[in-house]
């Protein structure tokens, strides 16, 4: 694994951007690719040695309510998020890292007995996704799955 | 002496402040460029007597603008700063008249345009011209899985477990849910002369069957909860800036459903409630999930429908003809590349945003200082994008997932060369070529599947920024972009005494090389057989 490109890649995520278009913070992609032989815990390890993670899996035994209310509880400890995608991202979620990596915050209905919440992402956590080539090519059914991310870190 | 008069006649004030108004919208700075399109203004209400707010917005390129003048919540200052993010491109103003003008008449509005053009951006960005700074419209994003409940209203079930819970999400995400759901519609919706609460109880009862029918507890207990589209039409600011829903007194807000072109049919269904009469929004929509009760719209509420075009998507999905004849359908075309150039400037000089007080970490030149190099930078990077976007057309190899590009790449890749820079280990000053070479793997490069068109696009980066067809003229010599960044970098790395330093012998070398010119001409006289010797004599009295 390119421990240089790594930090280069958390370097960039760690950044808040200056130019005002954009937002303060972006959410970052690392990408499998077919031919890696990597480990996936050895690629959170890395992550981990570098920054304060919390993994989260998606996969078909969870729930996206579920998925967001730890997004959140991990917002409160201020660390980063590493969430590894393992289904085909459904609407709840979808629309909830859209607002991450448009606003930087989540915005919610009904939420707590509020008509409508904002949770802003804290200023030191960050979310990593990750996920194999294959499976974002073949399995998530939103096509602008790339559009979401800033830095895309390809793992080969 | 009547006649003398004739063509002559008085403006009203209200003329004379349209022409004011317009003048401000046609406002261009000192080398042609934008600064209108965009004015606040302080007016006494003649009604009440009252001081409001408005925001005036029109297209500055167009010679006869429509102006729209919209009541405001955003103060002056906040109007400055948010007419400063927005890059003076036609087709942001474009989209921005358009906005304004179905806002005024309560028209639904549906744009349909490349992921570049700003849709998201310029809706973010109208909201705040309305109600101030960092106030986001309630987005909704479409998706294939989206599900009309969450759009319109539904019924959760209080779950005491997590075995509850499970078995009522694996029941949402079966097809058996959207059946069993239809069917309890249906019932409501032909109960016609049943009273609301009749209604309800009929809701309840289904419900608690089906329930028993998933294995849920037969006593679950049900909150019912609105989507985005009742709450926008219901929502009420607080003094406090945050938004609440209330039936009776909610005035609305602007709800934006981006990517409509990716719902399906049902939630397309679900929207067209929203089309009104005269081309206008509905005023209320009636919702079988809450007993057929009818949910106003407030006078400030709008929608706005964005999509990509079709062909930026696998499925082609146009927008569905129903819903498109609803709205005001706005296409727009692809950014052109004079907008683009734009663009990169206004990023790569760093005109948008605060630029640093001190030097950052990792910044080796203060690049954000130097407009001059920025342009060059800007002209780099909108060559390879506009390159890049035309190589996505058409289409990557054995790809499902799209890769539409966005200012926001190119944006990025601006912002990380701020403070993520790489040394030239010989010069020691920074090496603007590799840095950039780097930030366009991350930012652009590495998202690319097919690797083929990765490799094919790094060769062309480095034939742009090193080889031949990459070189244009600059200060009268022909360089490749690389010769022309290191040129650039070596002058802005220098300190003023160093700079003035560096012109004097240049200036130096420029004088000796003029006089040893001038001594070769003047050699080349004396030696002309042709010129008089009185002549001669005086051309050697010549001083040098």
């Amino acid at each position: 694994m390119d421990k240089e490109k790594l930090n280069s890649f958390i370097k960039l995520l760690q950044k808040s951007h200056r130019i005002s278009i954009l937002p303060s913070f972006d959410l970052g992609l690392i990408v499998k690719e077919k031919t890696s032989k990597i480990n996936n815990e050895e690629i959170f390890d890395e992550i981990k040695k570098i920054v304060p993670v919390e993994k989260i899996i998606y996969d078909e035994s969870t729930f996206d309510e579920d998925i967001i209310s730890k997004i959140i509880d991990i917002f409160k400890k201020n660390k980063w998020i590493f969430l590894e995608i393992k289904k085909d991202i459904q609407s709840l979620l979808l629309n909830q890292l859209k607002h991450l990596a448009n606003h930087n915050f989540l915005q919610l209905i009904d939420y707590k007995g509020k008509d409508l919440v904002q949770i802003k992402m804290p200023e030191n956590c960050r979310i990593i996704v990750f996920a194999e080539r294959n499976f974002i090519e073949n399995k998530i059914s939103y096509p602008h799955f790339y559009r979401l991310f800033g830095p895309t870190l390809s793992i080969k | 002496m009547r006649e003398k008069f004739e063509g002559i006649r008085f403006k009203s004030p209200e003329e004379l402040k349209e022409e004011e108004i317009e003048r401000k919208i046609k406002e261009r700075g000192p080398e042609g460029e934008i600064l209108g399109g965009i004015v606040f203004e302080e007016e006494v209400d003649s009604e009440t007597g009252e001081k409001k707010k408005y925001v005036y917005i029109g297209n500055p390129y167009e010679e006869r603008p429509i102006i729209i003048k919209l009541e405001t919540e955003a103060s002056r200052e906040e109007i400055e700063e948010i007419k400063k993010e927005i890059i003076p491109m036609r087709e942001s103003f474009e989209i921005l008249e358009t906005m304004a003008m179905t806002y005024k008449h309560r028209q639904p509005l549906l744009i349909e345009g490349p992921t570049a053009i700003g849709k998201t951006f310029l809706a973010d960005k109208f909201t705040e011209l309305l109600y101030g700074r960092n106030v986001k419209p309630l987005d909704f994003y479409c998706s294939g899985q989206t599900d009309v409940s969450e759009l319109m209203a539904k019924w959760v079930p209080k779950v005491e477990t997590e075995e509850e819970k499970r078995k009522w999400h694996e029941f949402l995400e079966s097809p058996q849910a959207q059946i069993e759901l239809s069917k309890i519609a249906q019932e409501v919706e032909e109960k016609r002369g049943w009273s609301q609460e009749q209604k309800l109880a009929l809701i309840h009862t289904r419900l608690q069957e089906l329930a028993k029918s998933i294995g849920l507890s037969e006593k679950t207990q049900w909150r019912f909860q609105y989507g985005a589209v009742p709450k926008a039409m219901g929502l009420i600011r607080n003094p406090d800036g945050t938004f609440s829903f209330d039936e009776k007194r909610g005035v609305g807000f602007i709800l934006h459903i981006e990517e409509v072109g990716l719902a399906e049919p049902q939630v397309i269904n679900a929207l067209l409630k929203l089309r009104g009469k005269r081309g206008k929004l509905a005023e209320e929509i009636q919702l079988w999930e809450n007993g057929g009760k009818k949910v106003k719209a407030g006078p400030k509420f709008w929608v706005v429908f964005s999509t990509n075009p079709p062909e930026e998507y696998l499925a082609r999905n146009e927008v569905d003809p129903a819903l498109a004849r609803g709205v005001v359908f706005k296409r727009m075309g692809e950014l052109s590349e004079e907008s683009l150039h734009l663009a990169a400037e206004y990023y790569f000089t760093y005109k948008l945003g605060k630029k640093p007080e001190e030097k950052p970490e990792g910044c080796i030149l203060d690049i954000y200082n130097h407009p001059e190099i920025g342009k060059e930078i800007a002209k780099v990077v909108a060559v390879f994008h506009n390159d890049l976007n035309k190589a996505f057309k058409k289409g990557e190899k054995g790809r499902q997932q799209r890769i539409p590009l966005t200012l926001d790449d190119m944006a990025r890749v601006a912002d990380a060369l701020i403070d993520i820079q790489i040394r030239d280990k010989k010069t020691g000053q920074l090496d603007l070529t590799e840095t950039l070479k780097r930030l366009i793997h991350f930012y652009y490069l590495d998202r690319l599947a097919d690797e083929e068109l990765k490799e094919m696009m790094k060769a062309n980066l480095n034939e742009l920024l090193e080889g031949d067809t990459g070189k244009i003229e600059f200060e009268g010599k022909v360089c490749t972009r690389k010769e022309i960044f290191d040129i650039l970098v070596e002058r802005a790395s220098m300190s003023k005494e160093e700079l003035e330093e560096k012109e004097r012998q240049q200036k130096e070398r420029e004088l000796r090389q003029a006089k040893y010119a001038a001594q070769d001409a003047l050699g080349s006289l004396l030696n002309n057989p042709n010129i008089p010797d009185s002549i001669k004599e005086k051309i050697k009295n010549i001083q040098l």
